[in-house]
């Protein structure tokens, strides 16, 4: 439903000199671009070091590995940030990326997983919010912010990412663009070819943090207190 | 070069030193200087202070002076940028709008006119001593003119530069805002007084009469040992 | 609590807040700060100046075509299933809100900062109604603990407490019992409003930038806390300014990127959240109801002013955390939410002169700010411009003050008088003189000289000597 929009625009288009709101989609001719030369010279390897780079600066570790030896490595960043109980997505890239049998192997050494449940409604989130880490694949990775973006949907709980104490993101070294520009382009094409955008894009970068005492950095405020970042040499 | 001399009016009030040290500079360095007596002040107080209708009637008496001029120097980076403004503030009045454009083209800040103009860094003067600079907003912020005090100083032989801390940050002058807003105004130079003596400086030069006057002004109270020195003066010194 | 924060009159504020030491050494110490990582920020990206012009492009052609823009934006929020409310007025937007609360008999309401919603009253209103409403952005949660102190800056409002103030307030509202240390206190907040974000009815954020081609709300926070209040909490609403909106995603992008480095130095902060309509089908998380409240409230009466660019804001704090009035007077001084110069500049305009004409006085224009805004507002035109307006179409200047202007514009444009005048100078002020100084001037020196020496007019002028210089160089 809209609300009072007719009287509302007539005013903003009186006050800018029209007699009626506009209608047609305005031309946008930019005089300046710069985000099109900003790191987009840069090779994959290249942005897998700009991202190790800025991942120190924003408090976030970030292991390298390929796709054989991810359980390993997963495991071993499960154990350092204290094991489960973890909570993860509904999402068929776990079983893609071998993770299969890690994540069957583990209730077994008592470390609980919950795989997101579209069917048991709002209890994901009471078991979210109790799990130690969240564990979860970036849809998109931006190499100068150590961002990864997370689509929400269906199996994609939006809560996996942000109510556990610690945050784990899978990345796929082929999600990773230079900046957030590569990842609105994305986003604006769907848009633009009539499809339909998750409602809810997360641009995660590192563990929540607040300035806000004194302006002295606290990590950890009401989403994760630490977060690690996984690249999976996917090629 | 025939240089048309914008002095200011607090140079040609309080401060007739500057305006020596200009001339005497620029003559050494082959200008030949020429000074429009009709020559007031250019308006800025009233501008600033929003009487725009009444600073109009100084500006019109400045564009007329300096009409004939081939280049206008000014030891002034604020005035140099009130002198750019004209033709913004007469943006409706076609004639003086285009009559304040072609002042603006050929109106230089003093440094500015050295460096870029006469393509001098090193005018051979000399100074014993520490001194820091204080960067004036107006010149630095408006005018654009950073780099050309600086590299005037690194030359003079003697002159040992120390960097001021939060020498960004604005002195507390402003013109009325130094009366309207006195107590503000006292703890900004207050602040700009300490970083002054933070440096150990002998010299506190800048390259703006109001500024000096407010900063000068308030070490002479407080009894701070600190000369203060318009940029013209340093240059002057042998 | 509305746009204007107190009675009392501007000098008066100013005096009291200056004697505020530790607010004092706070601002000072984080405008240092703040410089240091913006200017490093800007310089990473290597074309700052290129950056700046596309974000002011940017937001100039969306002021342009507000109309076109909102009415997409409504549009599209529509299509995926939200509602949407345009507010002509504060009361509007309140009522609107107060109706949802109603609707839904809601009593716990979550807040993620924001300051237009601060602008409106908004949390009045509701705890009218009963209400429990909580802020859940650390700085404001603080603030709202301590009686619903007023915010003192736009993006770190608590900015005017120390660790120990705070302590001390945790410890009366929240049996806090441990140190002052930030983290500490920090970590208490979280476990205090964990348990209030799992039982709010009602989450109401503020909006950074609206997206008009998909009908998408841009939220920026570091805590996380915006995430919080739109995921859990089973209705949704976003209160915007009507002018804080992009075209497209790709837009979005350079504005987030020039807040989020101009307003803490960060590439971006470590939540940035698109949010598009309610859950869809199949969705646990995220609000099945979704509401967008666009409030006016004065801005559409700047559109098509020579104040329009004011509208440019961004909301970074840039032009307060270099500016050197805010830095000695701090943020209540200005009496309003918005202090610093994007306040001096907006809040006359939406508050009126007859409570804040004071405050495009309160600058010495040196141009800080508009040097440092990221959408290149040219904050100390526009004080100026108000400075203007006050004296010139409003006739609100002292008299005093128009007669000295007026002898200005006489006696600085005429050469006799000016030379007459700069003549006598010297004598008139003779007898004040001692030393070549004036420490205790008449008339309008006065002020001048309680805090600061005064030079004695030059005994000879110069356009004298110049004179004399001439004949002896056998020039004139």
């Amino acid at each position: 439903m809209i609300q009072n929009r007719e009287a509302f625009l007539a005013n903003v288009a009186s006050r800018l000199s029209r007699t009626k709101v506009l209608t047609e989609r305005p031309e946008r001719n930019w005089n300046y671009r710069p985000q099109d030369k900003t790191l987009t010279d840069k090779t994959q390897d290249e942005l897998v070091d700009i991202l190790r780079d800025q991942c120190r600066l924003i408090h976030t570790e970030l292991i390298e590995t390929d796709s054989a030896a991810l359980p390993n490595v997963l495991a071993e960043a499960v154990a350092a940030y204290g094991g489960g109980p973890l909570a993860i997505w509904q999402d068929p890239r776990y079983e893609a990326f071998g993770l299969r049998e890690k994540l069957q192997s583990w209730p077994k050494q008592g470390i609980d997983v919950h795989e997101w449940n579209p069917s048991i409604g709002y209890d994901n989130i009471s078991i979210v919010e109790k799990s130690n880490i969240g564990i979860t694949f970036s849809d998109i990775t931006l190499a100068e912010s150590g961002t990864v973006v997370l689509f929400s949907g269906e199996g994609k709980g939006r809560t996996v990412s942000l109510l556990p104490n610690k945050y784990i993101a899978l990345i796929p070294k082929s999600t990773i663009v230079p900046r957030m520009t590569q990842a609105a382009q994305q986003i604006s094409k769907q848009v633009q070819e009539g499809k339909s955008i998750a409602s809810c894009i997360n641009f995660i970068t590192g563990p929540s943090n607040s300035a806000d005492i004194e302006m002295n950095l606290v990590v950890g405020v009401h989403g994760p207190v630490k977060a690690a970042y996984i690249v999976i040499d996917d090629k | 070069m025939k240089v048309t001399l914008f002095a200011t009016c607090i140079v040609d009030m309080f401060q007739s030193d500057v305006g020596i040290a200009t001339v005497e500079v620029l003559e050494r360095l082959g200008c030949e200087i020429v000074f429009p007596a009709q020559q007031v002040c250019c308006g800025q107080p009233a501008y600033n202070s929003g009487y725009v209708e009444d600073a109009k009637k100084a500006m019109k008496k400045m564009i007329a002076a300096f009409e004939d001029a081939e280049v206008i120097v000014t030891p002034s980076g604020s005035c140099a940028t009130m002198f750019k403004d004209y033709q913004h503030v007469f943006q409706d009045d076609p004639d003086w709008r285009s009559r304040a454009e072609r002042l603006a083209e050929k109106t230089y800040e003093l440094t500015e006119f050295i460096v870029d103009v006469l393509k001098i860094e090193d005018v051979g003067a000399k100074l014993e001593g520490i001194a820091t600079y204080h960067p004036s907003c107006h010149m630095t912020r408006l005018l654009g003119v950073k780099d050309a005090p600086m590299k005037l100083l690194s030359h003079v032989e003697g002159l040992e530069m120390q960097p001021l801390p939060n020498a960004q940050n604005c002195c507390g002058f402003g013109g009325t805002f130094s009366v309207k807003m006195g107590n503000i105004s006292e703890q900004m130079v207050d602040e700009k007084v300490d970083s002054v003596t933070e440096t150990k400086a002998s010299y506190l030069i800048g390259a703006d009469g109001g500024c000096l006057m407010n900063i000068g002004g308030r070490m002479q109270r407080r009894g701070k040992p600190v000369k203060v020195m318009h940029i013209a003066e340093v240059l002057n010194s042998r | 609590m509305a746009m204007k924060i107190g009675n009392e009159k501007f000098k008066d504020n100013v005096n009291k807040q200056m004697e505020d030491t530790f607010m004092r050494g706070a601002v000072a110490g984080a405008q240092e700060r703040l410089r240091t990582r913006r200017l490093d920020a800007a310089e990473e990206l290597g074309n700052w100046e290129e950056w700046r012009s596309h974000g002011e492009e940017i937001r100039q052609h969306t002021l342009d075509h507000l109309d076109y823009y909102l009415q997409e934006l409504s549009e599209n929020l529509q299509k995926r299933g939200g509602h949407v409310f345009f507010a002509a007025t504060a009361e509007e937007a309140n009522d609107y809100v107060k109706g949802i609360v109603k609707e839904k008999r809601a009593k716990k309401i979550l807040k993620a900062k924001s300051m237009v919603t601060e602008e409106i009253g908004l949390n009045a209103v509701l705890e009218q109604e009963g209400c429990d409403v909580i802020e859940t952005d650390l700085g404001e949660y603080i603030l709202q603990l301590d009686d619903h102190d007023p915010p003192s800056h736009i993006v770190t409002p608590a900015l005017h407490k120390n660790k120990e103030q705070i302590k001390d307030v945790f410890a009366e509202k929240l049996e806090y019992k441990q140190t002052s240390e930030p983290e500490e206190l920090a970590l208490h907040a979280r476990e205090k409003l964990r348990q209030e974000f799992l039982q709010a009815d009602i989450g109401i954020t503020g909006c950074n930038f609206a997206i008009a081609e998909s009908g998408s709300v841009g939220l920026v926070t570091n805590e996380g806390n915006a995430g919080m209040v739109s995921d859990l909490p089973d209705t949704q609403i976003c209160v915007m300014g009507m002018e804080r909106i992009v075209p497209t995603f790709e837009e979005f992008e350079v504005l987030v990127g020039l807040l989020t480095r101009s307003a803490v130095g960060q590439k971006l902060t470590s939540y940035i959240t698109a949010l598009t309509g309610p859950r869809t089908a199949g969705e646990v998380d995220g609000p099945s109801e979704f509401h967008l409240v666009i409030v006016d409230n004065g801005r559409s009466g700047i559109l098509g002013t020579e104040f329009q660019s004011v509208l440019q804001c961004i909301r970074c704090a840039a032009c307060i955390n270099v500016c050197p009035v805010y830095r000695h007077i701090g943020g209540h001084s200005y009496n309003s939410i918005y202090p610093g110069p994007i306040g001096a500049v907006l809040t006359p305009l939406l508050g009126g002169y007859d409570d804040f004409k004071e405050l495009p006085y309160a600058s010495t224009l040196c141009a800080a700010c508009t040097d440092a805004c990221p959408v290149k507002i040219p904050l100390h035109q526009l004080l100026h411009r108000h400075r203007q307006v006050i004296v010139e179409k409003e006739g609100r200047a002292p008299i005093s003050e128009k007669m000295a202007m007026k002898a200005f514009g006489i006696g600085a444009s005429s050469n006799p008088l000016y030379a007459a005048g700069s003549k006598v100078a010297s004598s008139v002020m003779k007898p004040f003189t001692k030393d070549e100084t004036i420490s205790k001037g008449p008339g309008p020196l006065k002020a001048w000289t309680e805090i600061r020496d005064f030079p004695a007019p030059n005994k000879e002028r110069f356009r004298d000597w110049f004179k004399q210089h001439q004949k002896e160089s056998g020039k004139a």
